[in-house]
């Protein structure tokens, strides 16, 4: 087999690398047993983690009452959304759940036009994040259809979602953001419901609530303070000393207001704006609060993102013949978002948390909601701390979703990142 | 607006006269004048600072001169963004640091133009876009982004896309400054075949073998202004100014 090129290139033959640098025992040597204040430090961390573990486990599966979370049952989801005080002999906890299959055929029609990637783990994970909760233990006396059922069919939703993203014309970008804008408007009036139609009789707002609040507060906050925080940064960055100067006062009002202030503030300044007989309801302006809040720091991600990039990039699009707003649609914006997608992630997720705080008007959302109950109900007030685990966790389910499909689109258009 | 025929031949590609700019109180060109023809192929050399990156960027326009007239084919340059654009569709530019738009594939990087700019399908600009890769010789690195290609391959990738909006002059700002030595030669390759092929170029070098090999005229420039100008020949055997033989002295 030796071939002269073989021989030629022998002098410069790949060895092995020293023994103890590889496999496990290398591997806690190295890093665990380095020197002796490491493997003391080793020692101690892995008492202090197992007691920790022994302990825990002990209270999760031994002394902890869980049955504290089927008593709230579905209330954790839609609040008082469907007890007989807002919906009076009729059981109304399908409608957000229909909002939810719309959502999640969303993100089914979106996978279907992009044919998988990220878009189709994205769509999973929110089949699979609202299947889950069919496992969860409910109180089944008010509900004429299986809560379980119609989430466990957001997993048929999203294939179907992906069946018309893929195989009929609906499958387009433009297409999608119709479906999705019509969707949306579609909850809120399911949820809201319509005077004088039969199945659908009107729930106030102040009966809404759980995570069904979070999830309708998060989701507007989100879709609309990415684009109007790229509008806050390019205006920042405009030419137009008008236009300038508007931005950077409504960036540093918001982001120099705390939010809880501003949530406050929305009950009474909000209205303002409107005219005296505008529907606007509680959940209306904090949703518009929260929405604003997030853009002012969206708008400083975007910018550091835009300020990051090399001056080059535009001297070649202009010695091209692109047009300013060419070069920033085309050439600007898609590195700068890219580079910031992290700090939009993270963006996102506070929202996402943040959407909590709503407790403060008065709003019964996933955490306020196990409080309230927890005062109402005081023969569980010892079971306070499985009902606050519970609740963590849940937030904890939806941040990681949200954090992991961050990564995912992350390396999806590092490709080729420099 | 455009000056009248009689003032110019046709001849003529890129007429500067008297041109200054400033940065801030800084002066960087102190009144240049020069003209080059259809066809020619000059080279600029002098030391950094001297205004050489500069005055090849006011012929597009991405520096603005304040004083003086530049006329790009029969175009004058001025705040008029119309002429501005149409300026810079027929100059193609190649920079130092490659510049290609690393968010997109380099079959994107070179049809963005012509499609955004001078609205062409499609598929008319990939086939054009493919025929310019082979051309520069790495037609097989189409899908790639830049980011996996080598400073010599981005170069090349840099002209394509200049030359894929048909442009009727090229500057090139340093081409190969930034590059190992292996790979200059790549890139020089592809100019020289360029300047065979009749296009109007204006060169940015240290490359004074491509010089003395490719250009009909040098350039000496210093503290903003041309020292000296002459055939390769002239500039390299007999120099008329201290200047540009001191720093001949030094580079060679």
């Amino acid at each position: 087999m030796a071939t002269l090129g073989d021989q030629a290139s022998s002098r410069f033959d790949a060895l092995p690398p020293p023994p103890m640098s590889v496999g496990v025992a290398g591997w806690v040597r190295g890093n665990l047993f380095g020197s002796w204040h490491n493997g003391a430090l080793t020692v101690a961390s892995v008492i202090a983690i197992g007691l920790a573990l022994w302990f825990g486990a002990g209270w999760v599966f031994g002394t902890a009452n869980w049955s504290v979370i089927g008593e709230l049952g579905g209330r954790f989801i839609i609040g008082q959304y469907n007890t007989e005080g807002a919906c009076p002999g009729q059981n109304c906890f399908w409608r957000p759940q229909v909002g939810l299959l719309l959502a999640t055929m969303l993100f089914g029609m979106a996978w279907g036009y992009a044919g998988g990637g990220v878009v189709k783990r994205a769509a999973l994970v929110v089949a699979g994040v609202s299947a889950a909760m069919a496992l969860l233990p409910y109180e089944l006396d008010r509900m004429g259809m299986d809560v379980r059922l119609l989430l466990v069919a957001n997993v048929p939703a999203v294939f179907a979602g992906m069946a018309l993203g893929r195989y009929t014309p609906l499958g387009t970008p433009r297409w999608i953001a119709i479906v999705g804008v019509a969707s949306f408007v579609l909850t809120l009036v399911l949820i809201s419901g319509l005077p004088g139609v039969p199945g659908l009789q009107p729930v106030s707002v102040t009966s809404w609530g759980g995570l069904m609040l979070n999830l309708l507060l998060a989701t507007c906050g989100i879709t609309l303070s990415l684009p109007l925080g790229i509008a806050l940064a390019l205006g920042r960055r405009s030419q137009l000393p008008v236009v300038k100067m508007l931005c950077v006062a409504f960036i540093e009002v918001f982001r120099g207001v705390p939010l809880i202030t501003l949530l406050f503030m929305s009950q009474v300044v909000v209205p303002l704006a409107f005219p005296q007989d505008f529907p606007l309801n509680s959940v209306f302006r904090a949703a518009i609060i929260i929405t604003l809040f997030s853009a002012a720091y969206m708008a400083e991600n975007v910018r550091g993102g835009l300020q990051a990039l090399h001056p080059g990039q535009a001297e070649a699009a202009r010695a091209l013949g692109l047009h300013g707003w060419q070069i920033t649609l085309l050439i600007s914006l898609p590195q700068a978002l890219r580079n910031v997608i992290p700090a939009i992630a993270g963006q996102f997720i506070g929202l996402f948390k943040d959407t909590s705080l709503v407790y403060i008007i008065g709003m019964l959302d996933v955490v306020e909601i196990g409080r309230a109950f927890i005062l109402g109900n005081p023969e569980y007030l010892e079971s306070a701390r499985e009902l606050f685990v519970f609740v963590g966790i849940v937030f904890w389910i939806f941040t990681y979703s949200m954090s992991y499909i961050s990564r995912r689109v992350e390396e999806h258009m590092g490709v080729g990142k420099r | 607006m455009a000056i009248s025929e009689n003032e110019t031949t046709t001849d003529d590609m890129i007429i500067c006269r008297d041109v200054h700019q400033w940065f801030g109180s800084y002066h960087a060109l102190r009144g240049v004048s020069t003209t080059v023809k259809r066809g020619e192929v000059v080279v600029i050399f002098g030391p950094s600072g001297s205004g050489k990156s500069t005055f090849i960027k006011t012929i597009n326009r991405l520096e603005e001169h304040q004083r003086g007239d530049i006329i790009v084919d029969g175009i004058e340059l001025t705040k008029d963004i119309r002429n501005i654009e149409s300026i810079r569709r027929e100059v193609g530019m190649v920079f130092q640091s490659f510049n290609l738009f690393p968010h997109l594939t380099v079959l994107d990087n070179i049809t963005l133009a012509p499609i955004r700019v001078r609205h062409r399908p499609r598929h008319e600009a990939e086939d054009a876009a493919m025929g310019l890769l082979e051309r520069v010789g790495i037609p097989e690195q189409a899908a790639k982004y830049p980011a996996q290609l080598s400073g010599g391959q981005q170069q090349r990738v840099a002209i394509a896309r200049a030359l894929a909006m048909q442009p009727k002059i090229m500057l090139f700002d340093e081409p190969t400054s930034a590059l190992d030595p292996e790979m200059i030669k790549e890139v020089l390759d592809v100019m020289r075949e360029l300047a065979a092929s009749g296009m109007t170029m204006i060169v940015v070098t240290h490359e004074l073998g491509f010089a003395t090999e490719v250009s009909d005229r040098m350039i000496m420039f210093d503290q903003g202004n041309i020292v000296e100008e002459g055939a390769p020949d002239q500039i390299f055997n007999n120099p008329q100014q201290e200047r540009t033989k001191l720093f001949l002295s030094q580079i060679l």
